[in-house]
């Protein structure tokens, strides 16, 4: 550890094993998981609900603890209360207190965090701003929409200055706008080196935001890596062109054309390479056995 | 949840005997005078003794006295007392409750009958409305009175009580008069309560001595002359002189009314014997002139004096002027029909109004 | 800068306790309880003991200021009571079914503070009631003696000595507005607290509100009745079996007593509670928060979120 390697995640042959009220039967949740976020990524959980991606995300922030192995924030264990003053946490769909506003809702928070009211008052005028809310600050969250409520638990997130954003299925359930208001902020964080783990059954989203991806599925990280590692083709290259007229097109067209190695194999709108991927990996998992749930 | 729960009983082993302390000082310090037996549930209904219970005694309590005040009203006096029980039974240190059970009973459901026994006279329903219901709601009055006494030993009003049923209601002294002792030996118990006993004791045969040594001391000593107690005084006087002046010889009561440590008492027996055995109104006169002048008498013995006088008509202005004298400096002296006798005096002696 | 060293100075600057974040759980319950408009309840209140004044006019003022304080400290108690439970079995399982309770949790928050911060909210709250209504009670009582002496006086013949209104004074205001009155004020929240305390450890491991609330009831009867059962089975134990007694006894130390809390039925009758007594009073409700603390905390520590 001697060059600041700290990584922001260290997940190690974590366990947990839900028992059943009433029944003798259990559940495992997460088997024998390990993972590492280094500090400044953007880290993506994916898998199908119900794959052990909240799980794991729980025993990380110390709302449960495990059954065996550890995880810890910054070197931090994560069941010492203290691991929790660099996290910031977005629950899936959550509820806040809707009888305060958006003021009071940041104010509260920041004071759980510690801050000062001098620093509360700058920094949710900084976080409201960042997230759009300004204009709604005086309202009771009570009266806010799906995306608002997200945002606002985003910020909240944030209140604290965390150096690690932990979001768990920060799209689910929002409108496309929304969704991509949400996108910008977190490539906002990530371009201000705050280390981010996500969730997402959404494969669309991980893509376009995550320098490195694990993939769960019955509990298990089944695939991981950087994504560009994880879903490029060696032998192919792929141009990602903006406001490219059908002149250009055929112009690209034409040059691939001239030379005798290359070859054109598409042209359209990108598809999810990610999503491709990560059905084959399932199909894998499903044949090879496993068959637990 | 094994340690809490280990925790849970290990504080409350602890507590117990701690509570077991403060619940025993509660009950000395006469906060706990109520517990649900068996006769208040059978009384109360499921929701108020679930109240009861639940720390709402006193509501309880103040609902079942509504209840009560509703019967009255419609003078169903069953439920009246039904309901005093109740209430009573749940603030038994509450005098007020036991008071108004009292009064329900011995005077307002009493009333009620009495109404009904005048109207229907000589009626089997008169008759039974007299005979049997009234005194039964007197008994019941005073058996809530001793119920009361139960709870508050010490409260005098609630002995009143029992002696006002005993005096206003059934007519006998005896036991008023040891009910108001009773009530004038407790520590609040007005003055008043002491001279009730003394009247009644006045009404009672054959105490006349006990009675007379009563209002003697009361008269003497008091520094409140009230009228009963002038007129309870005046009545044990005169009997006791009479009593003396048919019984004893004239010489023996001229010996002792003239002897040497003779008191008024001596002279007016002897003044009563000439009076109304020798019937020697003139030497009764100057007899009773001894007696009014003795500083001691009390003022009824100058209007018997005066009015004595006032048959005689040389002696008649003399006598007006006595009476006119008591009458300024001793009111209560007069009684109502003189006031009559007195205008007839003023006529025959042609005075102006 | 350097990681390690960021993680070192984040424990060295996290506080183990920090009264600041209990009060903001605290001031941010009872905000919530504030805005959910519970505070409507006290115009019930006053229609309570107003009506209850008008009605029955017609009793001795003896009576009439008995019913007053019956109805209001009755009033009081029930609303006090219900707040604490309602009030806390609706806020914890709430926060755990809506999820916020994790975004509380994952701030630099230990479990044991949050309960405290929502049980001081609650105390707050019922503090809070129980003074505004202990307000309106005093005002009422004081304008009604006033008003019965004023009634008294205009009764009396016209050459009534001073002595005599003096002496009606003193007996009205004896029944009226007196300090033994704030000690009854107090026993009602010491009641009223006990039964958060108990609705809070209930709620720890209790999955609903509902069952938080019909639960912690349960033990609110009971617990009135148990030094009743107590008495009963001691006192007479020639008559019952050892199993009875046994039971009884473990009633007695499972519930919490809460017969002991009630003081104003004797305070109503006329009846004066020494200061010593009432200081155990306090201090028993000390112990009893300080036990369902810790127990709630132990259980709500391990809880799976």
């Amino acid at each position: 550890m001697a060059d600041s390697s700290t990584p922001a995640v260290q997940i190690e042959g974590l366990t947990k094993v839900f028992r059943l009220p009433l029944r003798k039967e259990k559940v495992v949740a997460i088997d024998n998981l390990s993972l590492q976020v280094g500090a400044g990524e953007v880290y993506g959980l994916i898998g199908p609900n119900g794959s052990g991606k909240s799980t794991t995300m729980k025993v990380l922030l110390g709302l449960i603890s495990p059954n065996a192995g550890r995880a810890s924030i910054f070197g931090l264990d994560s069941g010492d209360t203290a691991s929790r003053g660099s996290v910031g946490f977005l629950p899936e769909n959550p509820y806040f207190y809707k009888y305060l506003t958006g003021s009071e809702t940041l104010a509260f928070y920041g004071k759980l965090c510690g801050l000062s009211r001098k620093e509360i008052r700058s920094r949710s005028d900084e976080l409201l701003e960042m997230v759009d809310l300004t204009g709604a600050r005086n309202r009771r969250l009570g009266g806010y929409s799906k995306g608002m409520l997200q945002r606002i638990g985003l910020a909240q997130a944030l209140v604290g200055d965390p150096r690690l954003v932990v979001l768990d299925e920060p799209t689910a359930g929002v409108d496309p706008s929304g969704s991509r208001k949400i996108r910008d902020l977190v490539l906002e964080l990530k371009r201000r080196g705050i280390t981010v783990i996500l969730s997402s059954h959404l494969l669309e989203q991980v893509q376009e935001v995550c320098d490195e991806v694990g993939i769960i599925f019955n509990g298990r990280l089944v695939r991981e890596g950087k994504l560009n590692d994880l879903v490029a083709i060696e032998d192919q290259t792929e141009i990602v062109l903006q406001n490219a007229t059908p002149q250009l097109l055929d112009g690209i067209a034409g040059l691939v054309e001239r030379e005798d190695c290359a070859q054109l194999l598409s042209c359209g709108h990108p598809r999810t390479t990610l999503e491709r991927l990560f059905l084959q990996e399932i199909n894998e998992e499903s044949k090879t056995g496993g068959q637990d749930t | 949840m094994l340690m809490a729960s280990v925790l849970l009983a290990s504080a409350g082993l602890l507590r117990l005997p701690f509570e077991r302390d403060m619940e025993l000082e509660f009950k000395e310090q006469g906060f706990r005078d109520w517990s649900p037996g068996l006769s208040t549930r059978d009384q109360l209904t499921q929701a108020a003794f679930v109240g009861a219970l639940g720390g709402f005694r006193s509501l309880v309590a103040s609902v079942y006295h509504l209840k009560a005040h509703n019967s009255f009203v419609k003078k169903e006096w069953g439920d009246v007392e039904r309901y005093r029980a109740v209430t009573a039974s749940l603030q038994p240190k509450f005098w007020s409750y036991w008071d108004m059970a009292v009064w329900d009973m011995a005077w307002n459901a009493y009333g009620h009958y009495r109404g009904e026994a005048e109207e229907y006279g000589n009626d089997f329903r008169g008759w039974h409305a007299e005979s049997i219901i009234m005194p039964r709601y007197l008994e019941k009055g005073i058996t809530f009175a001793k119920r009361g006494l139960e709870w508050l030993p010490e409260d005098y009003r609630l002995m009143k009580v029992i002696a006002d049923i005993y005096d206003q209601k059934m007519g006998n002294p005896e036991k008023a008069a040891e009910w108001y002792l009773k009530a004038s030996q407790k520590p609040q118990a007005p003055s008043h309560v002491y001279r009730a006993y003394a009247h009644q004791l006045t009404l009672c045969a054959g105490r006349e001595e006990q009675a007379y040594r009563v209002t003697e001391d009361l008269y003497r000593n008091s520094g409140n002359v009230t009228l009963t107690l002038l007129r309870d005084m005046e009545r044990l006087e005169e009997d006791m002189a009479r009593r003396a002046a048919h019984d004893r010889s004239y010489d023996q009561l001229k010996d002792a009314a003239f002897a040497e440590a003779s008191g008024y008492l001596e002279m007016a027996a002897f003044a009563m014997h000439l009076l109304e055995i020798r019937k020697d109104v003139p030497a009764a006169i100057s007899v009773y002139t001894k007696v009014a002048d003795n500083r001691r008498a009390p003022s009824f013995y100058r209007r018997k004096l005066a009015f004595l006088m006032a048959e005689d008509p040389q002696k008649a202005a003399e006598a007006y002027t006595i009476l006119k004298d008591l009458a300024v400096s001793y009111p209560g002296a007069l009684r109502r029909e003189d006031m009559a006798r007195l205008a007839e005096l003023e006529s025959r002696l042609g005075i102006p109004e | 800068m350097d990681s390690e060293a960021y993680s070192t100075e984040l424990s060295r600057q996290h506080k183990a306790f920090s009264p600041s974040r209990v009060w903001a759980i605290a001031g941010n319950t009872f905000t919530q309880l504030v805005r959910m408009k519970v505070f409507y309840f006290l115009l019930i209140f006053s229609a309570l003991i107003i009506g209850a004044n008008l009605l029955f006019l017609s009793f001795t003022f003896e009576q009439e200021l008995k019913i007053l304080k019956d109805v209001s400290f009755g009033a009081m108690s029930l609303f006090a009571s219900i707040f604490a439970i309602v009030g806390t079995a609706l806020l914890i399982p709430k926060d755990m079914e809506d999820r916020t309770l994790y975004t509380i949790l994952t701030k630099p928050v230990p479990r044991f503070e949050y309960l405290l911060g929502k049980l001081m909210g609650i105390l707050l709250l019922i503090g809070v009631s129980i003074l505004l209504m202990s307000l309106l009670f005093f005002t009422v009582l004081y304008i009604r003696q006033h008003g019965i002496l004023a009634e008294k006086i205009a009764s009396l013949p016209r050459h009534a000595s001073e002595t005599d209104i003096e002496s009606f004074r003193e007996s009205i205001f004896s029944r009226g507005l007196q300090p033994e009155l704030l000690l009854g004020v107090i026993a009602v929240f010491l009641k009223a607290a006990v039964a958060a305390g108990v609705a809070l450890f209930v709620s720890t491991f209790a999955s609903s509100t509902l069952f938080t609330i019909i639960v912690s009831l349960v033990v609110y009867f009971i617990g009135h009745a148990q030094s009743l059962a107590l008495d009963y089975y001691f006192t007479q134990g020639e008559l019952h079996s050892a199993g009875q007694r046994f039971l009884a006894g473990l009633v007695g130390v499972v519930f919490p007593n809460f017969q002991l809390f009630n003081v104003t039925d004797g305070l109503t009758a006329g009846e004066v509670i020494p200061a010593s007594l009432m200081a155990r009073l306090v201090g028993l409700t000390a112990f009893y928060l300080t036990i369902y603390s810790l127990v709630s905390w132990m259980v709500f520590a391990k809880k799976e979120l």
